[in-house]
């Protein structure tokens, strides 16, 4: 094993670069898997860009008209667009259920982080997990079903009505508030609680004067998460809240927004023509809303990862300048000693030490209520769904094809279709996605186009699930001539889970210890062998839990497929260009069917839906446990 | 098969050397650093070390914390390379060629120069996998000729009777010290020219320290081998040749008994005998 100069002949050099054809093309593929993001990015912007340009180039559109115009009559001979009466009905209906899950999700999460016992997380914890994998439809059926009955009877509220979707949607929003919030409290350092609680400051007043205030915009963070979520909300609106734009801020009356426009163009139920076209000018607004509130929570985030102040320029910073100064005095004054010890004085004075007691009391009362309303609501969720459904299970259900009587009605061509449908997003999704989790998280470097394709992916993920179904509807039905088939379907859904599975994915490659790398590398492993002797088979177990968990999402999802799914296909489909239906879309026509019994099937098809969205979970739990039992690092 | 015998006469680069900080003869050296400056981000972690590293002996980098030498150990078979925002700049040589040069491929130097690090970090697979990767990546597909690298890079870790019985068990399953003999094994499987060591044994305890330290004494029989430890009395025992560095400079260096015994600069000299404040 002579290595000197000599043995390669004259001028060869022994550690001269070699071509490495294999590993340059590997990392080239990886790059571009990556880069299917931007792709999908441009698409969805180009999309909307293109679709709105038609309809404002309309004789009948006037662009001035559509953003300051009161009336939404896309249909008949004078068609007005005026998309007012539909942002109304989005902030109304979002705000709403913000106004009520905002502060009962930070209430759970600060009983969470600062009072609660481990026990009570451990209940908790998946209460809030089982709530976040709900699939909308679901709640949309019960605000439809259960929320919307209760409130005719006890408001006069209209049959559809803005208040079911808002009580549905405070709940909806919740998971994501708690999860955030919490964790901001939970980097609270402990020596700040430690040094209020030696002065003799209650937990109470610990949790509100000092931890709060110092994760203020943590928590500030998770209610815009949660805004973004609620706007993009689709199919409980769809369901609960009409489809009139009456415009007004009447709760209990109709109220259409934005998703449920586009929706309602999905469902065929707005002549082909100007209208269907207004839903690009109206899902390019619903994407600009969304996008500036994700891009200001997660500027939030992020400046909470790094502990720093907003530098950069640009609107958005402006904002967060504005903001800081305010949660920062609020923070100085709770951090300082003397101001706390001075307002505990106070305080004594005015009240007794069993006072204070009484008040703590009372708060963690008060808190833990906001806990004990989702665990109730999960509860008299899954109650009401079990009770209308379980009459209708029976093997003939199960197996029998759909049809127009119910006593006759089956959903075996529905759960072909699902099935199918998510195992074509499998095929799709997996290799994209963890090609592109083994590319930013192992061979990508801090360039700008990496910083850049970050931003992306993480965009990706907070687009409004109903802007999919428009960008599927014209990328893979139109421009592919793919038709209305289980491949446009199953593409659409790719390209929403993609982001989760990327996700998912690179926490899984990070898991694997850093050392792992060093050793191979320091053996002379080229990265992709080392990737793909050590990095991956270590990741395998995270990689399938996460796939299998952002399946178990495209599974439930209606809204981007509402445009594609033909709910009249009796037969499944027997190639990829065949039409198809799924659980959820069926879910969705037979809930908004007049007739009880086809109500009473919508039931019993969710809870086919939950079972097998219960196994789907239970498999990626198993997986996981049996990976860690088995890891020896 | 281990030999660089005949290759040991290389006439030098007509690199001019008289500022450079040598641990003896010149000409033998085994490794040539000339000005090496290494930056991360706008942290100046090695100021313009220069020194003459020689063949076939243990050279130990010491210092306190933060002064630079393992950043220093891992510029020598481009680790560096690994972690961004790290730059290298200055010229090591190897073989007559710099090493830090644009078209050197780090990967093929990491075949001849081998590297053991501060925690032991074996695979997640068996003792037999552990050491037969490195010559499988690098083309070793015959399972005779593995089998008889695997059994000789053990017996000179000084392994091969601890495992023997138990090769296609687990790594995960030998003790720390072990494993770390393990790692040894593992680099020594590659045949690389040079050894090196990033406070290997940090992590152990003195039993397993001192078979690591009576190992190192048996490898500078085959290999060059560089060591950065914290511990000076390890320096002192299994070294020929000491550098002290210091805030990323090479205060000093020469042959251990010097350094220890009589140093020239007073930095070094309060660094050894512990009045360092």
């Amino acid at each position: 094993m002579n290595w000197s100069r000599s043995k390669g002949g004259p001028g060869h050099d022994p550690f001269q670069k070699r071509f490495r054809p294999g590993e340059d093309l590997v990392v080239w593929f990886l790059l571009a898997m990556a880069s299917l993001a931007i792709v999908v990015s441009a698409t969805i912007i180009y999309t909307l860009v293109d679709g709105s340009y038609d309809f404002f180039t309309d004789s009948r559109v006037n662009i001035f008209d559509f953003f300051t115009g009161s009336d939404w009559m896309p249909n008949g001979m004078d068609p007005k667009f005026g998309i007012l009466p539909l942002v109304q009905g989005t902030i109304l209906i979002a705000g709403g259920a913000l106004l009520i899950g905002g502060p009962l999700g930070i209430a759970a999460a600060v009983y969470l982080s600062e009072f609660a016992h481990r026990r009570v997380r451990m209940v908790a914890k998946p209460v809030l997990e089982i709530l976040a994998g709900i699939p909308s439809i679901v709640y949309g059926f019960f605000a439809l079903l259960v929320i919307s009955p209760f409130l005719r009877e006890y408001f006069d509220a209209d049959y559809f009505n803005a208040a079911a979707a808002i009580i549905v949607m405070a709940v909806m929003v919740l998971p994501i508030i708690v999860s955030v919030s919490d964790d901001s409290m939970k980097a609270v350092p402990k020596h700040m609680r430690e040094a209020s609680l030696a002065m003799g400051a209650t937990k109470w007043e610990t949790a509100t004067r000092v931890v709060m205030p110092a994760a203020s915009s943590g928590i500030m963070a998770s209610v815009l998460l949660g805004l973004a979520r609620a706007i993009g909300e689709t199919m409980v609106v769809a369901l609960a809240a009409g489809s009139v734009a009456k415009g007004g801020w009447n709760i209990f009356g109709e109220h259409m927004t934005m998703t449920s426009y586009i929706a309602q163009v999905a469902t065929g139920d707005i002549p082909p023509g100007v209208g269907m076209q207004a839903a690009f000018a109206v899902g390019l607004v619903l994407f600009g809303m969304t996008y500036i509130v994700n891009s200001l929570a997660a500027r939030i985030v992020l400046r909470i990862k790094r502990g720093k102040g907003p530098s950069g320029k640009g609107p958005i910073n402006k904002v967060l300048r504005e903001i800081r100064p305010v949660a920062r005095v609020r923070f100085i004054i709770s951090e300082t000693w003397i101001d706390l010890t001075d307002r505990l004085k106070r305080d004594s004075k005015r009240t007794s030490v069993l006072g204070r007691h009484i008040k703590e009391r009372v708060g963690r009362a008060v808190l833990s209520i906001s806990l004990i309303i989702a665990v109730a609501f999960l509860g008299f969720l899954l109650y009401t769904v079990f009770v209308q459904g379980y009459r209708g299970l029976s093997w003939e259900f199960l197996t029998n094809p759909l049809s127009w009587k119910p006593e006759k009605a089956g959903i075996k061509v529905v759960i072909q279709g699902s099935v199918y449908l998510v195992l074509l997003t499998m095929v799709f999704t997996l290799p994209v996605g963890v090609g592109a989790a083994i590319y930013l998280n192992e061979f990508a470097r801090e360039t700008r186009f990496n910083v850049f394709l970050r931003r992306v992916i993480q965009n990706l993920a907070g687009v409004p699930s109903i802007v999919f179904g428009l960008v599927g509807l014209m990328l893979f039905v139109r421009t592919l001539h793919f038709g209305l088939s289980l491949l446009s379907g199953s593409l659409t859904l790719s390209i929403m889970v993609l982001p989760v599975i990327i996700v998912t994915s690179e926490e899984a490659l990070r898991s694997v210890p850093q050392t792992f790398r060093e050793a191979a590398r320091g053996l002379g492993a080229t990265k992709w062998q080392t990737v793909w002797h050590h990095v991956l088979p270590n990741a395998v177990p995270g990689i399938l839990t996460g796939s299998i968990l952002g399946l178990s999402r495209a599974i439930g999802e209606t809204a981007p497929i509402l445009f594609i799914a033909s709910f009249y296909s009796k037969v499944a489909p027997s190639s990829i260009f065949d039409g198809f239906v799924a659980l959820p879309i069926n879910i969705f026509y037979w809930t908004k069917n007049p007739s009880h019994e086809f109500q009473d099937l919508a039931a019993t098809t969710i809870l086919v839906l939950l079972v097998i969205l219960l196994s789907m979970n239970a498999l990626a739990i198993v997986i996981r446990q049996r990976a860690q039992s088995r890891r020896q690092w | 098969m281990f030999g660089i015998l005949g290759s040991t006469k290389r006439s030098p680069k007509g690199l001019d050397d008289k500022s450079v900080a040598s641990g003896g003869q010149a000409e033998d050296g085994a490794i040539r650093l000339r000005n090496v400056n290494i930056h991360y981000g706008s942290n100046h972690a090695v100021k313009d070390v220069s020194m003459d590293i020689q063949n076939k002996k243990v050279t130990a980098f010491i210092g306190p914390s933060g002064c630079g030498k393992s950043t220093l150990l891992r510029a020598l078979n481009r680790m560096n390379d690994e972690i961004d925002g790290c730059r290298t700049e200055g010229e090591i040589i190897l073989r007559g060629t710099n090493v830090l040069g644009k078209r050197i491929d780090p990967v093929a130097l990491r075949t001849k120069v081998g590297m053991v690090f501060q925690k032991p970090n074996p695979f997640p697979k068996s003792i037999y996998d552990n050491v037969a990767y490195g010559p499988k990546i690098h083309g070793m597909r015959k399972r005779r000729s593995l089998d008889e690298r695997v059994e000789l890079s053990l017996k000179r870790a000084a392994l091969w009777d601890e495992v023997k019985d138990r090769l296609h068990e687990s790594a995960m399953g030998l003790s720390g010290g072990q494993q770390q003999r393990l790692c040894i094994a593992r680099a020594l499987a590659v045949e690389p020219e040079i050894i090196l060591m990033d406070e290997p044994c940090s992590a152990l305890d003195p039993i397993a320290t001192s078979k690591i330290e009576d190992l190192i004494f048996e490898l500078k029989k085959n290999y060059t081998v560089i060591i950065v430890t914290h511990n000076m009395q390890q320096a002192a025992r299994v070294s020929d040749y000491a550098g002290f560095m210091y805030l990323g400079e090479l205060i000093e260096f020469g042959p251990t008994k010097q350094i220890f015994e009589n140093p020239k600069n007073k930095l070094t000299e309060n660094y050894i005998t512990g009045r360092f404040g």
